[in-house]
């Protein structure tokens, strides 16, 4: 009788203290949402002064400080508008949004990518500011190298530029110094590279020439682009991926591994190219602009690396710009107080943030000197050099986040060695015409 | 018994103990790896050949992992949605699984088969209807939605099924003629009986709830709305190799659950032994 | 008592669980089986119904199949050796041995670590230049990108997480054994052998027939350690990748949630088969008190 009294005991306990905790917690996660509707209600009478929270998503951490600074310099100039900055990795971002569209509960205000927008925008998911901009509360002419054009669906706009990056070289200057070779400079082309990288590649010592990364932005992209390929074509109808000239350049890029001027795939996956770079291991790589500030935070490497421009192929030099832009949703529940916040990402404002704390290259014109001065030992002007030289990321299309998915997957076949670069490369091809095709 | 069986039964526990201890070491090596590289610098975790021990010890990977996540809020998130799935689904299962063991009624056969052929169906098939459930309750991104899916245990009804199927059934004959109903025959003699089975659902139900990954990545963004598992895991889309920034997340991720295993492990395990040699 | 009032408490007593289950696990099943049959279009809010059109390309799919007899593979190497190393564990963690209670908490350890966090570590384990396991064995395997070895690496680290929690349960099995068996079979003068094989085991076969059927439906729902040890761009992924990792990456990466469910409607129609089964012919085993 005992024993089963203990045991009802027991589970009484349990219950209570359950009951104790979760009315402790269903009152804590409630109160953010409470708080907005009081004071909804108390201040109806004045309608702009309701107290609210944004939540302000995006994915890059490293970003975070330059965002939260302009979020507080938002809520100084409107003091009943608080931003909750939300990191989601890059990695899981876009999962989340896929789910949250159809469910309307996309954040407030979150970062747009170029290559996702067109099926964000199609789906009705982000709020139009075209009304807006025809009312002149924003000029899209701000902006620099025709960004806005990237959030432009069917003659709307969507999108306010943020940003926008381009790639360049890192080397290693150590280990440029003890070979006794010259810092890769404009001259440069892909015979040097290849050359310097068997040069500098001393892979006993687990030290290597070059990172030939599969990557699409920051690797074989420009590649393609520099020896006459392309990615898609313009008309964004067909691949070019099955262009002689992109296979070449895809192969002339795995040939370094087989060289031993690259460490393998493998090696690549075990430690990301960057990780290595960062700890000296690797002499060049291809990153972008939106790393700067990862790269220069590594203790090993610190004082002793810089940027150079991509080298040149046998038609140009290759380059992809890229720019970010904020949207908003359309199913948000304050929407008039996220076009302000919108607004003020799009200010000359946020963008001096952005610069000053060399976060990203800000989109809004004039304001890039500041992030070049951002870190003074490095030349970070090959970056907005670099933009004449470079197209814009083949996005636009409904396909993109398909056959963008499916890439690396076909690619990896390749890089591991399972079948040749030219297979993998018609693959890519029959694989992204299809997915153009079924998305019409 | 003889010499000769007493000599066996000697070389016999020698064996036992050189494979339990292989076997204790392999299982171990993981966690010790853990604690190692977590203590490393980046380029020493990975470095070739590689060093066992770190030269130089460096908290850096605890700091970075502790900035980049909200690791008091994953703990009480964890433990209270931990309970919150262990607790109601042993009731709940054992309430159903005693119907089904031992009350015979109209389509109990059907019913039995339906829910536990749920356990069959994958999770992610669940991910995007619970979702839209969850956001038509307004509960997208709250700690609720961590666990409000999963009140029930379609595997510990099973479990508990099996259990109550083995006990005798002359305890409970002799309850209806007492006048019993079968809930209190349930509550007062069955129950205490399966101890040993609730025990380790208990520690099954936990165990699942702890790991669980890609529930919590889907429904919440917060970081404060997140738990242990999905916590860590967004570290490795933030840090990439960053092998201590990792393993220091993991190992804090882990150690909370072995220091309370290694408190309760008396009552876990011993707790379905003691029981057991009872009943 | 009536059985007028048996049923009424029977459904009362399975009103919880039944309710639950219907509503957040049987309705998500019928949308799945619905989805099959549509096409989907903007996130899933628009639908198209399409017949078998989505199967008709499934099983077309070689890569399907493919998957198919990986989920197959790990299933048949992974069940049976978690099985039997769990039930040696057990049988061996059952006896009055020396540092009982310390083996059985390192061999339930894996099993509080969570899968995130033992991927990271197996990952560093495996790793090809700096990995434990190719120096202690004076090797420079590539196991996580090699098509031959990934598999096992993967049954390696499922069996690894999967010892403790099976272990324990054959162990509540064993103590479940009435000694007066043992007692009575020593009076007959059994071996340590025979006692084993003719009344441990028989005693064993409602916990064994238990845990088989949770290992293999686990089994087959294989996702977590591909996704996180494996990863998308690896060479090996085509010999590893399972069902529910192209459910996974057909419904929430491709957009196509349609094929994605196609292919789990696949995988829960062969667990219904490989259960139903089990349960068929657990009378000719399994031995029910």
């Amino acid at each position: 009788m005992a024993k089963r009294n203990k045991f009802s005991f027991m589970f009484a306990v349990v219950f209570i203290v359950l009951a104790l905790v979760t009315a402790a917690c269903s009152g804590n996660s409630n109160s953010t949402v409470n708080n907005g509707s009081k004071n909804n209600a108390e201040g109806e009478t004045d309608k702009p002064q309701k107290n609210v929270t944004l939540t302000y998503s995006i994915w890059d951490k490293i970003q975070q400080p330059a965002m939260e600074a302009i979020a507080k310099e938002f809520t100084a100039e409107n003091p009943n508008i608080k931003i909750k900055v939300e990191v989601i990795p890059w990695g899981d971002y876009w999962t989340k949004m896929s789910a949250a569209a159809p469910a309307g509960t996309l954040p407030d205000v979150f970062w747009m990518h170029g290559g996702q927008f067109v099926k964000y925008a199609t789906g009705n998911f982000l709020e139009p500011i075209t009304s807006k901009v025809q009312a002149g509360e924003i000029d899209l002419n701000n902006y620099a190298a025709d960004l806005a054009s990237i959030y432009t669906l069917n003659g709307e706009n969507y999108g306010v530029p943020k940003d926008f990056d381009t790639i360049g070289l890192a080397y290693n200057k150590e280990l440029f110094d003890q070979a006794n070779i010259p810092y890769p400079d404009d001259t440069w082309d892909y015979a040097k590279l290849a050359e310097v990288a068997k040069q500098l590649s001393q892979p006993d010592k687990g030290i290597y020439g070059f990172g030939a990364k599969l990557d699409t932005q920051t690797g074989y992209w420009n590649d393609m682009l520099a020896n006459g390929g392309s990615i898609l074509s313009s008309d964004l109808s067909k691949s070019g991926y099955d262009d002689p000239a992109s296979i070449e350049a895809l192969k002339a890029r795995y040939q370094m591994i087989l060289d031993g001027a690259s460490p393998t795939h493998q090696q690549m996956t075990d430690t990301e190219a960057t990780e290595m770079f960062k700890s000296g291991r690797l002499a060049m790589i291809f990153d972008g602009s939106w790393r700067i500030s990862d790269i220069d935070s590594s203790e090993i490497i610190k004082d002793k690396w810089d940027w150079a421009k991509l080298p040149s192929g046998k038609v140009k030099r290759g380059n992809i710009i890229n720019g970010l832009g904020n949207v908003m949703s359309a199913k948000g529940k304050n929407k008039e107080e996220a076009w302000l916040f919108l607004k003020f990402l799009g200010s000359q404002k946020a963008a001096e943030i952005t610069a000053e704390m060399g976060a990203a290259i800000p989109a809004f014109n004039g304001t890039q000197d500041a992030w070049l001065s951002s870190r003074p030992h490095l030349n970070l002007k090959i970056f907005t050099e670099q933009v004449a030289d470079a197209i814009p990321y083949p996005s636009g299309s409904k396909s993109y986040p398909v056959w963008f998915a499916k890439e690396p997957e076909i690619m990896s076949q390749a890089w591991g060695g399972a079948i040749s670069v030219e297979d993998a490369a018609k693959k890519i091809a029959e694989m992204m015409n299809q997915a153009i095709a079924e998305t019409k | 018994m003889t010499e000769m069986q007493i000599s066996s039964a000697r070389n016999i526990n020698w064996i036992v103990h050189i494979i339990l201890i292989i076997s204790a070491v392999v299982m171990l090596v993981p966690f010790v790896w853990m604690v190692l590289t977590s203590l490393k610098t980046t380029t020493e975790a990975t470095q070739i050949p590689i060093h066992f021990f770190p030269s130089a010890p460096s908290l850096r990977g605890y700091i970075e992992a502790i900035k980049q996540s909200a690791f008091p809020h994953y703990y009480m998130n964890t433990v209270f949605t931990a309970i919150m799935k262990t607790v109601f689904p042993v009731i709940f299962s054992s309430m159903a699984a005693y119907a089904f063991a031992r009350l015979r009624f109209p389509g109990s056969t059907i019913l039995f088969v339906l829910i536990i052929s749920v356990m069959m169906v994958p999770n992610p098939v669940f991910y995007t209807p619970q979702y839209m459930m969850m956001s038509d309750l307004g509960l997208v991104n709250t700690v609720t939605a961590l666990w409000i899916t999963s009140l029930i245990s379609p595997f510990a009804t099973f479990l508990l099924r099996q259990f109550f199927m083995t006990i005798s059934k002359e305890l409970e004959e002799a309850a209806v003629l007492d006048g019993c109903n079968p809930f209190q025959i349930y509550w007062h003699i069955m129950l205490p009986l399966v101890k040993s089975a609730l025990v380790a659902i208990v520690i099954i139900q936990l165990q699942w709830s702890w790991n669980e990954l890609q529930w919590p990545l889907i429904i919440n963004s917060s970081p404060e709305k997140m738990t242990l598992s999905s916590g860590i895991a967004t570290l490795v889309s933030m840090f990439g190799t960053d092998y201590p920034v990792l393993m220091a997340g993991a190992f804090m991720a882990v150690v909370p659950m072995i220091i309370l295993f290694f408190i309760f492990q008396k009552q876990f395990i011993e707790g379905i032994a003691f029981s057991a040699h009872k009943g | 008592m009536n059985s007028r009032s048996r049923y009424v408490w029977a459904y009362f007593m399975i009103a919880p669980t039944l309710i639950g289950t219907l509503v957040f696990w049987g309705w998500p099943v019928l949308q799945s089986i619905l989805l099959g049959f549509q096409q989907s279009e903007n996130f899933g809010l628009v639908n198209h119904w399409v017949g078998f059109a989505n199967y008709e390309k499934l099983f077309r799919d070689a890569e399907f199949w493919q998957n198919l007899r990986n989920t197959l593979y790990y299933v048949a190497l992974f069940v049976p050796v978690t099985l039997i190393l769990s039930t040696i564990f057990a049988v061996l963690l059952n006896t009055k041995i020396k540092g009982l209670s310390i083996y059985r908490v390192i061999f339930f350890l894996p099993q509080v670590t969570m899968p995130a966090a033992a991927a990271m570590v197996w990952v560093v384990l495996f790793a090809q230049d700096f990995g434990l396991i190719n120096h202690i064995l004076g090797t420079r395997v590539a196991w996580l990108s090699n098509s031959n070895y990934a598999m096992i690496v993967l049954v390696i680290v499922g069996v690894w997480g999967a010892i403790g929690l099976n272990m324990l349960l054959i162990l509540a099995g064993l103590q479940g054994i009435p000694k007066s068996l043992y007692e009575a079979a020593d009076i007959d003068g059994a071996k340590r052998f025979n006692k084993f094989r003719y009344i441990t085991i028989p005693m064993l076969t409602p916990t064994l027939f238990f845990t088989s059927i949770i290992l293999l439906i686990g089994a087959t729902q294989i996702f977590d350690s591909i996704f996180l040890i494996i990863g998308k761009t690896n060479v090996a992924l085509p010999s590893v990748r399972s069902l529910v990792y192209a459910y996974y990456q057909n419904s929430f990466v491709y957009f196509n949630p349609n094929y994605g469910a196609a292919i789990i409607n696949v995988l829960l129609l062969i667990n219904l088969l490989l259960t139903g089964i089990q349960f068929a012919f657990q009378k000719k085993w399994v031995v029910y008190d």
